[in-house]
């Protein structure tokens, strides 16, 4: 496929937004197979990548993969104060400002990032919460196109 | 295995029944599996995780030189363990299986999408493909087992799990944050289904606990602080009186923390008059021939129940669950104070006497004609008091009637809610909490009475809100895994710990302010100093891998080639080494 055939097809009508989401192995991936098991439908347009903590995730990460080419990522861990390992998840909060103007001075519209708290019991909050960026990302439409 | 070998990867695509295959083209997924990159075995099964499942895993790995594993199927969650042990079987080491979550991930929230839902299927077993063939084997280590039990809380629980793991022959350590043992339970004065108070059930048990050589008891203390893992945990008690502290190491935790009835402060007039009280405070009057009223000291003459006070609530946080031992409960009292007042009345919104006995206690009340009236839990029952007289007032859902009941006493059967101090014990026990705020087991089914943190079980209604007998069984069941546990003398720890390249570390400490367990210091005796692991303190969260400016902290089985390679595999097939992407 050459890239302008890839151009045309990412900006038109069935265009469908590919989003990276991190879960914290302890909470918010739980909460995603507890919206499984309480069959909660959401979009089927993230993809899940399981960490042990968020604090794991390294802010390269998210970068990389908007520069990948992912239209979203989401960063979903336990509530401050319930990380598994403590205050992990802290970490992650303490990166993420630095990630969302690393992810402004690229040029990247920072509502493409989402971190959000979902425990092992919001199954609802996690689904919710990929629906949100989905649909946030959605109205943006695809990064390709707009970036580089 | 070694390392340099040429990646060989099978993949296992699981039907789970209709559960996967109903939403997901698993033939498709399959297919397309055996053109990514290192894959040279591709096949789709009705049941994985069956015997038939696992032996075609293990023949596999035999028939096509396997030297990594991808299944497809269910939450890791669930049966990553299963597959680990069928790939050690096959000769494999553990940490070269990878599982893709194709059911609560894929087909299970995406039930009306099945070809989007395909799709997603495919990228997540491309993008675990891609992970697989960059897996490395790691040891795996043991450590040796303390042969000793913390139990957590001194109610009817943890009595019973003390008195089963020490009369197993280990040493059990017993705290309890109130001066005296015994829970709830010992207040209670009437216990169902048997006509026993709560001081003849568990005070023969305080004594046996109090004399048992192998049982050392801190009442009116706390523990503050753990430390370790599975084996070998540090512990810290702490007296309450007199802030003194005591150092213990324990191999297994059973945490039976228990509930706290709650106080329904809103519902029912409940602090309007002293003649309001809830189903605990009934429990713990002094027995009398003659039920007195709290405000004159007058005898009762009637008296009313309402069940589902705080539980069963959808929407509320932490009350939508049924307190389960309130209706049995409600039904006992209210026929063995039929005797000693003219009239009862319990209003319900079901009774849900499901217990052995528990139905007949229900019968009994029936025939010494107490009267039950059901409510609609959309339009409660009204409560106000004037002049110190209660009146309520309800419309019976059978007859259609407003009906009302002036009771001398009106028993609210409130909720089993968790203590005030669950979110610390939560914290120092690394336990998640489920909706209705009790503690979550490992597996609700398959694993209810340990966590996921290895080492710490849960008994009783730490769990859940659930009954005397029940608690009581969950106790001897935690025992049992605490006991099994300490007379295994040794136990696997995990491998997956972080490790430091001393070549590449720059000495910053950024690694050490990010370690939430203290496993990162300074190697002072390396020239230059660098940062080191103490792999025993290490729990694998990779907070400090990720956070280390220098690069040379390594997440083992979380490297961040690992992560990336999921992320490339995804977003840029074409790039994947050694194969066509789709």
């Amino acid at each position: 496929m050459t890239e302008a055939a890839q151009e045309t097809k990412t900006t038109s009508e069935d265009w469908e937004p590919k989003i990276v989401a991190f879960c914290c192995n302890w909470c918010s991936y739980a909460g995603a197979d507890l919206a499984g098991t309480s069959r909660i439908q959401y979009p089927p347009n993230a993809r899940i990548i399981r960490v042990n903590c968020t604090g794991r995730i390294d802010p390269e990460f998210i970068l990389a993969a908007l520069d990948m080419g992912a239209d979203g990522v989401l960063v979903s861990g336990c509530h401050p104060g319930d990380c598994h390992y403590t205050s992990g998840n802290l970490k992650m909060r303490a990166r993420w400002a630095l990630i969302k103007r690393a992810v402004e001075q690229a040029g990247i519209d920072p509502r493409r990032i989402r971190l959000q708290w979902a425990s092992a019991s919001e199954a609802q909050i996690f689904a919710d919460g990929v629906t949100l960026l989905t649909e946030q990302v959605r109205k943006l439409g695809p990064l390709r196109g707009q970036w580089r | 295995m070694t390392e340099s070998e040429e990646p060989r990867i099978g993949v296992f695509v699981c039907h789970c029944g209709h559960n996967i295959a109903g939403t997901v083209d698993v033939e498709r997924v399959a297919k397309v599996a055996a053109t990514f990159p290192h894959v040279v075995f591709s096949t789709d099964e009705m049941f994985m995780c069956s015997d038939s499942g696992q032996q075609l895993i293990r023949d596999k790995i035999k028939e096509h030189g396997l030297n990594r594993v991808v299944v497809a199927s269910c939450s890791p969650r669930m049966h990553e363990p299963t597959f680990r042990r069928v790939v050690e079987e096959g000769g494999l080491n553990r940490y070269l299986y990878e599982q893709v979550n194709l059911r609560e991930h894929v087909s299970w929230c995406h039930m009306h999408e099945p070809e989007a839902a395909t799709e997603k299927a495919i990228d997540l077993v491309r993008m675990s493909v891609a992970r697989a063939a960059r897996l490395e084997s790691i040891p795996v280590k043991t450590v040796q087992v303390t042969p000793r039990a913390l139990v957590v809380g001194g109610g009817i629980a943890g009595l019973r799990a003390a008195l089963d793991i020490a009369d197993r022959g280990f040493e059990v350590v017993l705290v309890e944050k109130r001066p005296q043992l015994g829970g709830h339970v010992i207040h209670w004065t009437h216990m169902f289904p048997a006509d026993r108070s709560g001081r003849e059930v568990v005070s023969p048990m305080i004594d046996e606990v109090m004399d048992h050589d192998l049982i050392t008891v801190y009442t009116d203390s706390k523990v503050t602080a753990l430390d370790g893992y599975i084996g070998n945990f540090d512990i810290t008690i702490k007296s309450n009186k007199t802030g003194e502290e005591h150092k213990v190491k324990v191999g297994a935790v059973i945490v039976a923390t228990g509930f706290e009835p709650f106080k329904p402060i809103g519902y029912y007039a409940y602090e309007d008059s002293p003649d309001i009280m809830t189903l605990a405070e009934l429990q713990e009057m002094p027995p009398s021939d003659e039920l007195l009223r709290p405000s004159d000291g007058k005898p009762a003459k009637k008296l009313a129940f309402i069940g589902c006070v705080g539980s069963r609530e959808p929407g509320v946080k932490g009350h939508e669950h049924c307190s389960r031992y309130c209706c049995s409960a409600v039904a006992k009292a209210a026929s063995d104070l039929k005797d000693r007042v003219d009239e009862v009345v319990v209003l319900y919104q079901d009774v849900r006497t499901y217990g052995r006995g528990h139905e007949e206690i229900h019968r009994l009340a029936r025939e010494k004609r107490v009267i039950f009236s059901k409510y609609n839990p959309d339009e409660r029952p009204e409560v106000w008091v004037k002049r110190g007289k209660i009146t309520m007032r309800w419309r019976d859902v059978l007859a259609d009637d407003l009906l009302e009941f002036k009771p001398d006493i009106l028993v609210l059967a409130s909720a089993m809610v968790p203590p005030e101090d669950v979110e610390e014990i939560a914290k120092i026990f690394s336990l998640t909490r489920s909706s209705d705020g009790f503690f979550n087991p490992e597996h609700i089914k398959l694993a209810p009475l340990t966590t996921h943190t290895a080492g710490i079980m849960i008994a009783g209604v730490a769990q859940a809100a659930k009954n005397a007998s029940e608690t009581v069984v969950d106790a001897s069941g935690a025992a049992a895994k605490a006991a099994a546990l300490l007379a295994r003398g040794e136990v696997e720890i995990e491998s997956t710990v972080a490790s430091v390249n001393p070549d590449v570390c720059s000495s910053c400490h950024t690694c050490i302010t990010a370690c939430p367990y203290g496993a990162m210091s300074i190697d002072e005796s390396h020239d230059p100093p660098v940062a080191h692991v103490t792999e025993a303190k290490c729990h694998g969260c990779g907070t400090c891998a990720a956070g280390c400016p220098s690069g040379a902290i390594t997440m083992l089985h979380s490297t961040d080639d690992q992560i990336l390679s999921m992320v490339e595999a995804l977003l840029m097939p074409a790039q994947m080494s050694g194969g066509e992407a789709r």
